[in-house]
Order: structure tokens, then C-alpha cells, then sequence
């Protein structure tokens, strides 16, 4: 499925000249050849297919799907017809693909339309940007990085912060309440992540309103760095084709970044800063430029963006996020004090913080909700040197409602029962305004701070 | 562009001429260059990726690399002195690893040979080194508990079976104890375990094995050792061996528990290979597919639909309490959770040196029996509640404080105490959910 091979009466395309773990040479007995085009040869053990990389004279360099332990020199190479291309058409949902449009999950499609998974990004004409306000019920994110439809959220963190848990709240929120198409990339990530997902979306019964992609972690640079593409062209069906408005899910895109980079380094190119290829940005640019809304549908998407060695100033995730209309950055420092989601507020923002867009109030709030947390910070060095007493008494107030502030933002999530033992909540964006409204005006000061954390709405909780 | 074709033309012709004038140009060739253990040889026309060689007096190696106009190897065996114009043989088969399912109760290496005896097992299977990925929809939810008899591990941060699970932290602060006493725990319990030592000396693997020996544990236990003074691509293949293994008892719907003790020391490896091999360095010049080195290896861990799993438990070295260098935080980016033991807790005598603020678990409950799950998540909240606190209000006079605060104060600190335990000195879960009843007691 979804690779047609040309019969091998067609002729030899050429014959391998040389093997490393990843990459073949070939030397060509014709030049009829494009890169991306899609070669292959058969062995005593099967057929492995390889991707057309670079074309130098007569010599081509291709990428391997899988392993290539067992190639040799001499081998006959053919060309097969069309480069990697994936089902279009409507049977895709409910069905898990791998990077080269093959389904996974035991499933035969049988004969449908397929397409090239490169074919080209919308001219500028065609993009739409204005869009509804998307609520997500999670507090931190609604009141800081509020979204709307058509909108590319990055979330950002470095490893073992929560991004996987945020993504899977956001698909269980928003998906689950929208009702609406989705796709879900994994790119990079756990395969048993891959399975829970696929099982969950079952059991909830919504296995039929999803499509999903994975080149997971276990498997090659090639099948890593394909599936963002083949993810892709399902949700570009479901605008273009189905006119709807798709949620796209992709955890994890700087793991295509990384492929890309172990592919560019067996081609021998010159790496940019710690091993990027020197690609990168041209490589970033096409897969986001396609991420885009139009009159017929709209892409919303939410891009798990992992930063490596916790450096946020890398190559690789500062160019992903010039492509950003909000980001949520995860961190550490939060995260070890137990507060999930573990959001550094003053790292994370969004392009609709805007009066005109959210409101007066609400902007307001953020405002004053972040002055209030920064001088906490402050703060909290002086406290740790001279102790809470040598505090002035506004001071000491800021210090205590921002802590309760900071509690108030941690939250249920109905994903993350089986680590907090709570119950998950939806926490409408009215309730929160109030609450963060209560807490800095000074209303909730005789409260103790523990009871701030991991709850819903506070007020319309006190009241009842 | 002329010069490719040119190489090309004159390796094909040569090639023509050789077999035309009946030349056994196939199956043999001659060493061109000798760098470390990585050997560059002409010749061996017909040899395939990964394949076995035979070089000089006997010395072995697989073939890491085929050029246009040499292949490259990388030498598991060195055997005598090799020198330029050593004859190397193919010998027409995939490199693979060896073994033998009589190696429990042995410290063996990956071809099968019993190190402490000093001879080969017998019933050897071949194993192949490199496998394809465990297929997504073979792979069912980690719902299985894997208990490690430590309270702070399986009361906070449990381990279920096919679940990864990192040990990280500096050096000297128990990352290896908590491993070994895992496998203690294991008595009992069906399940196989594979202790691999990347990179270690004989002198600590022999300490490992008489550890587990006195107490029982090696009979159900294989030691598999990559030492120190190994040609590095025995200790870079040494954990890939380690899975297929563990696959092969997966395969027969087995537990089986695999600890790595350390992947940093295996980073290292893959980097100085790579490095003598002429690949371009990416960040701290480890090559740019060091993640997916660890990700294919720890990928293998997994919950089988047939009712077998692959627990793995790898261990990684930092510096300077450091856990977010990048080889670091790629493994923390591959497992399911982390362990991480802290120098400054270890020193304070709060042994196991957990650090339980940046320590996680990301299957949490869903691997834990009902009543410690119940009990789990609020110690764990009490717990970070009281480390941040201590932090802020170390100044703070106790007895000044409000009611809440000091009895939450009391209360995490009898919390940490009761996490604090001996090696090998392992609790049941009764045990552990005891010792949380009774915490508010003998005051």
C-alpha cells in the first residue's frame, strides 16, 4: 500500500558501490533519477527501500528505511515508481500509518488514492489568518497562551518536564470537546506512548475521528524525519478535501530536526552548531509553511518542541519557534517543586495577549498576575538569606499571595490521574479570571496557600 | 564529479580484469591501515554491512563501513600484532552475538564465553545484534508492578514490568545499589535478570557477582561484561547484544529485568568510534545519532501482547550533580522516568540518596497495587510540599510558625526519615504501607 514499484522490466537503474549504516552510493546506469525519488533492491532477506538523497554524476547517494546489516556491494538497484506517498482519502481515519504510508495497526486499506507526501506548500493567498478563541481549560495556559483556531502552539521543555502529559490533557480537552477531526503525529517519541494513545482513543470511542502517523524512537533517522511529512498530507486531506477545521497533534518536531541532522551527517555535510544540518531552516520552513489555515479549512496545532541538554537558546528549537504563534515552556525549577504543569510564565506568551483580542480585563490580569510573580522571585533570595521578618508589610503580602498564585496555576488533569490521584478538571476562563482577580486583590489572604493547589476554580468553589 | 567516475571506471575494471584472470577477489583482502582497533582494508569485494571478518592471526571484526575503494572495520578481537598487508577473510556471515541460556548464575561476555572460567558456554545460539524496532500495536499498557523493595521507589516512584526506568547521578551515591538491590528483590519472582557492565573493571563485576552470590540472587541472574580493557566496538555492541538476548525470553512470553550500568560510559564509546572513524562530531562532539544509539536500545523494554515484558533499568554517570547535560536529558527524553540520587543527600546519610523533587515516574499509579497507590500520590505531594519549604524557611523559627505549617513541617520530616534504608535491606509493600500508618504515631 501507497508504494507502486515500476516492474523490473523497466531496467536497472544501477548497482550499489558502497554501504554505511544509513546511507548506499550507487553508481548509475542511467541518469533518470530525481532526489526523493524512491529506489530499491531485493535481497535473500526482502526488499529495502532507500530514498534518493543527492545525485553527483553518476552517482547517487540514498537513504535507507530500515537496517541496512546484509548490503553489499553490486547489489542491483531499481527505480520504483513515485517517492513515498500516503492514503488520501477519506478511510484514513480511525487507521495508524507508519512514515512510508503503510498502515500499522494490522489493518489492509485495500485500493484507495494516494499522495506524494512532499507535494508543495499554499501560496500566500490562500492563507487565512483570523480564527475563534479555542479554550483549553487548563488555567496556566488559557490565562498566559490563550489560542485560537489556526493557531501553532509550541510547548517547550526539556526531558522529563510534562510535555507529553500537556499534549495528551490538550488532545483529551480540545479534541474530546471539539468533536472536530484530528491528527496525530509521532515523530521520535515512545512506541508504548504510541499504543497508550491509540488504546485510549479507543476505549473513548473516538479511534474513528483520528488519524495517526508514527516514526517513533525505536526506528531509523529516515522513518523519524518522514513521518512530520506523512502526518502532514493526512491533515492537509482533511482541510482541503474534507473543508474542515483539524486539530494536529505533533509530539515530538524537534526529533524530525534530529533525524534530519543523522541524515545530513552521512551525507558528509558540513553541520552547523552541535551537528544541525546546515539545512535546518530551509527543512523547518517547509514542514511549518504547510501547517497553515485556509478558505476551506483550518489547522490548528500543537507542537511538542523538546529542548535539548535544557537550552533553550539551541539552533534547532529557536528556529521552530520563530514559526510560533504561542508558546508554553515547561521547566524544571517548577516541576521540582511538584506543581504540574510545570509552566515558566515568563517564557511562555502568545500573539492574541491583546486587549483588543481577549479583553481589558483579562489583560490586565496577566499584567499584574506576572508583576506580582517576578517580584517573587526577587523575593524569595532575600527571604532565603534574611528571613520572611525583614520583609516590609506589601512585600510580604506579594510574597504570599504569589505563592498562592503559583499553587492556584497547578491543576488536575484528567491525563495525569494515575500520578496525583486527583480527580481532572475543566476550568472555564471566567473562573479564572476571578480567581487570580481574589487572590492579588488580597481577598483569599486568610486562606492557607495548600489549599490553592491542584484544584479547579477556587471562588465558585468556596460559594458552593 | 570526474574524479568519482574516474574511481569508479577503475574499480569496476580492475574488478572485471581480476575475475576474468580467475581471482578469488571475493572473500578475501589485505589490511591497509591499522588506527586503534579500526582497520581499513582492500579487497573483499563481496562482503555485506555488518558482516564477520577474520583479520591476521586470528583477530575478528565486522565490517562498520564499505567505501568506494576499501571497507572499513571495526575489530571486536585482537589477536597478536596487526600490521599492514594482514590477510582478512570474509567469512559469509552477519555479525552476531553468542548465547547460550545456561548462562544464568555466569558472568559471561557477548560471545558467550564464561569469564570466570575462562571457557566457552556450550548449547551457543546466535543472536543478531541489530533487530527492527517492537512493532507499536505488539505493545500493550505497563500495568504489571516490578518492586524494587525500596519504600522511596516503589511507594513514590514506582516500576512496573517493560517499563525504563534511568538511575542518574553523580559518582559514589548508590546508583548501582538501587539496581542491585532490585535484582535481590527478584527472588522469587520468575523473572531473568541481565546485570551489563559497560566499561567496568574486573575488579568491581567481581565485586557485583560475589554480592549477588552471597545472597542467592545470581541464581537467577546473568552478569554480562563489556570490561574496561575490551576493544571499544565489543563494549559500544554490548547492550544491543543484552536486549536481543532479553528479546529472545520476550519472545517466549518471559519477564526479564536488564539493567545498564552506565549508557554514559557507553556515550563515550560510540563518540571515540565515531570520532576515529572520521564522522562528523555534533554537540560535545558525540555523533549526531547518539540519541537514537540509546533510543533503539532502550525502545527494546516494552509490555509484550504475549504476556512477557522487558524491564530495563539504565544507569547514567553525571558530573557535578548535573542531570541536564545533553547525554543526560536524552535518556531522561527516552525513559519512562528517572531516579535521580543526589551527592548532598548521599553525604547527609539520607541513603537511598533519592532526590525526590526532580526524581519522576511516568506511569505513576498505573503500575502500583491498589493500596499503594492510594497512599503513594499524598505522601509524595507532603513530601515536595515539605523539601520546598525547608528550603525557603530554613531561617524560620519552627516554634513561631502557624499550626499548619509546623505540623507539615513535622510531618515531611518523619516522611524523609522513613524513606531513609540500608542496601539490600529491602521492604515488602505491607512493610512500607505499615511504616506510612505509622508515622503520626510515638510522638
Amino acid at each position: 500500500m501507497g508504494i507502486e514499484l515500476a516492474q523490473s522490466e523497466n531496467g536497472r537503474l544501477g548497482r550499489i558501490i558502497s554501504v554505511s549504516n544509513l546511507r548506499v552510493d550507487i553508481f548509475l546506469e542511467h541518469t533518470d533519477l530525481g532526489i526523493r525519488d524512491m529506489v530499491y533492491t531485493d535481497t535473500d532477506f526482502g526488499r529495502v527501500l532507500f530514498e534518493v538523497a543527492e545525485i553527483n554524476g553518476y552517482v547517487a547517494s540514498a537513504i535507507c528505511f530500515g537496517l541496512t546489516n546484509g548490503l553489499k556491494r553490486g547489489m542491483d538497484i531499481y527505480k520504483a515508481d513515485g517517492g513515498i506517498s500516503i492514503a488520501y482519502d477519506d478511510s484514513i481515519l480511525g487507521h495508524v500509518f507508519n512514515s512510508y504510508g503503510h498502515t500499522i495497526d494490522n489493518t489492509e486499506m485495500g485500493q484507495v488514492p494516494t499522495r506524494n507526501i512532499y507535494d508543495k506548500s499554499l501560496a500566500m493567498n490562500e492563507i487565512i489568518i483570523d480564527g475563534d478563541i479555542l479554550w483549553t481549560g487548563i488555567k496556566v495556559l488559557d490565562f498566559f497562551a490563550p489560542m485560537r483556531k489556526g493557531f501553532k502552539m509550541g510547548l517547550l521543555g526539556g526531558a522529563g518536564v510534562g510535555k507529553t502529559v500537556l499534549i495528551k490533557e490538550l488532545i483529551h480537552n480540545v479534541y474530546q470537546g471539539l468533536q472536530s477531526n484530528s491528527v496525530f503525529v509521532g515523530v521520535g517519541e515512545r512506541s508504548r506512548e504510541g499504543r497508550d494513545l491509540y488504546d485510549e482513543m479507543k476505549e473513548a470511542d473516538l479511534l474513528d475521528k483520528i488519524a495517526m502517523a508514527f516514526g517513533q524512537m525505536g526506528d531509523n533517522a529516515m522513518s523519524r524525519s518522514r513521518a512530520m511529512y506523512s502526518g502532514l498530507t493526512l491533515a492537509e486531506y482533511l482541510r482541503d478535501e474534507k473543508k474542515q477545521d483539524v486539530l494536529l497533534f505533533i509530539d515530538n518536531i524537534y526529533r524530525m530536526v534530529q533525524a534530519n541532522a543523522e541524515i545530513s551527517s552521512e551525507l558528509a555535510h558540513m553541520p552547523i552548531d552541535n551537528g544541525y544540518s546546515p539545512a535546518l531552516l530551509t527543512e523547518i520552513s517547509e514542514v511549518e509553511e504547510r501547517i497553515n489555515s485556509t478558505e476551506d479549512g483550518s489547522i490548528t496545532s500543537f507542537q511538542a518542541i523538546f529542548i535539548p541538554a535544557d537550552d533553550l537558546t539551541d539552533t534547532a528549537v529557536h528556529s521552530i519557534s520563530q514559526h510560533l504563534d504561542g508558546q508554553v515552556v515547561l521547566d524544571r525549577k517548577v516541576a521540582e517543586k511538584g506543581l504540574y504543569p510545570a509552566i515558566n510564565v515568563f517564557a511562555t506568551n502568545s500573539k492574541i495577549i491583546d486587549p483588543e483580542i481577549i479583553g481589558q480585563r483579562h489583560f490586565q490580569l496577566v499584567e499584574a498576575a506576572l508583576r506580582c510573580l517576578s517580584r517573587y522571585e526577587e523575593l524569595e533570595q532575600i527571604v532565603a538569606v534574611l528571613g520572611i521578618d525583614e520583609l516590609s508589610e506589601d512585600d510580604r503580602n506579594t510574597f504570599f499571595r504569589a505563592r498562592r498564585l503559583r499553587n492556584y496555576f497547578s491543576q488536575p488533569m484528567y491525563v495525569a490521574e494515575q500520578y496525583t490521584g486527583i480527580n481532572g478538571e475543566f476550568v472555564e476562563i471566567g473562573d479564572v479570571l476571578d480567581d487570580v482577580s481574589a487572590i492579588l486583590s488580597g481577598e483569599c489572604d486568610d486562606e492557607d496557600e495548600s489549599s490553592f493547589a491542584y484544584i479547579g476554580a477556587f471562588m465558585k468553589y468556596q460559594r458552593r | 564529479m570526474n574524479h568519482a567516475i574516474n574511481t569508479v571506471d577503475s574499480v569496476l575494471s580492475e574488478k572485471i580484469s581480476a575475475i576474468k584472470s580467475g581471482l578469488n577477489v571475493y572473500s578475501t583482502g589485505s589490511v591497509r591501515l591499522v588506527r586503534e582497533y579500526i582497520v581499513e582494508a582492500t579487497g573483499l569485494e563481496n562482503v555485506s554491512y555488518f558482516e564477520k571478518v577474520i583479520i591476521g592471526e586470528g583477530s575478528e571484526g565486522y565490517v562498520d563501513a564499505i567505501r568506494q575503494d576499501c571497507i572499513l572495520i571495526a575489530l571486536t578481537r585482537i589477536k597478536g600484532k596487526l600490521q599492514v598487508g594482514d590477510k582478512v577473510v570474509s567469512t559469509g556471515e552477519e555479525f552476531t552475538a553468542n548465547y547460550s541460556s545456561q548462562s544464568v548464575g555466569h558472568i559471561v561476555n557477548m560471545f558467550g564465553e564464561d569469564c570466570l572460567a575462562g571457557k566457552t558456554m556450550e548449547n551457543l545460539l546466535n543472536v543478531k545484534v541489530e533487530t527492527e524496532a517492537i512493532p507499536i500495536m505488539d505493545r500493550i499498557s505497563v500495568t504489571r508492578p516490578l518492586l524494587t523493595g525500596i519504600t522511596g521507589i516503589d511507594l513514590i516512584y514506582p516500576i512496573g514490568r517493560g517499563q525504563r526506568q534511568l538511575i542518574i547521578g553523580d559518582k559514589k551515591t548508590g546508583k548501582t545499589q538501587i539496581a542491585l538491590d532490585t535484582i535481590y528483590n527478584q527472588r522469587d519472582q520468575e523473572i531473568l535478570c541481565i546485570y551489563v557492565a559497560i566499561g567496568k573493571t574486573k575488579k568491581e563485576v567481581k565485586d557485583i557477582y560475589n554480592q549477588l552470590l552471597r545472597r542467592g540472587a545470581m541464581e537467577y541472574t546473568i552478569i554480562l561484561a563489556a570490561f574496561n580493557d575490551d576493544p571499544a566496538p565489543v563494549l559500544r555492541n554490548t547492550p544491543y547484544a543484552a536486549l536481543a538476548m532479553a528479546r529472545t525470553h520476550l519472545e517466549q512470553s518471559e519477564d526479564v529485568l536488564v539493567v545498564i550500568d552506565d549508557l554514559k560510559r557507553h556515550a563515550d564509546v560510540c563518540r571515540e568510534i565515531a570520532l576515529l572513524m572520521g564522522k562528523t562530531p555534533g554537540r560535545d562532539a558525540y555523533p549526531p545519532d547518539i540519541f537514537y544509539a540509546h533510543s533503539r536500545v532502550l525502545e527494546m523494554g516494552c509490555q509484550h501482547k504475549n504476556g512477557g515484558s522487558i524491564t530495563i533499568l539504565p544507569i547514567c554517570e553525571t558530573r557535578g550533580g548535573d542531570i541536564t547535560d545533553y547525554i543526560s536529558t536524552n535518556i531522561i527524553s527516552i525513559t519512562d522516568g528517572q531516579i535521580v540520587l543526589s551527592a548532598k543527600s548521599f553525604e547527609k546519610g539520607q541513603k537511598p540518596a533519592i532526590n525526590y523533587g526532580l526524581s519522576v515516574s511516568r506511569l505513576g499509579g498505573a503500575v502500583q497495587e491498589a493500596a499503594m497507590k492510594r497512599t503513594g500520590p499524598p505522601i509524595r505531594r507532603e513530601l515536595l510540599a515539605y523539601l520546598e519549604q525547608r528550603e525557603i524557611f530554613e531561617l524560620a523559627n519552627i516554634d513561631e510558625m502557624g499550626e499548619s505549617m509546623k505540623r507539615s513541617m513535622i510531618r515531611g520530616a518523619r516522611i524523609l526519615d522513613m524513606l531513609k534504608q540500608h542496601k539490600y535491606a529491602i521492604r515488602t509493600s505491607k512493610e512500607s504501607l505499615t511504616m506510612v500508618q505509622n508515622l503520626d504515631r510515638g510522638e
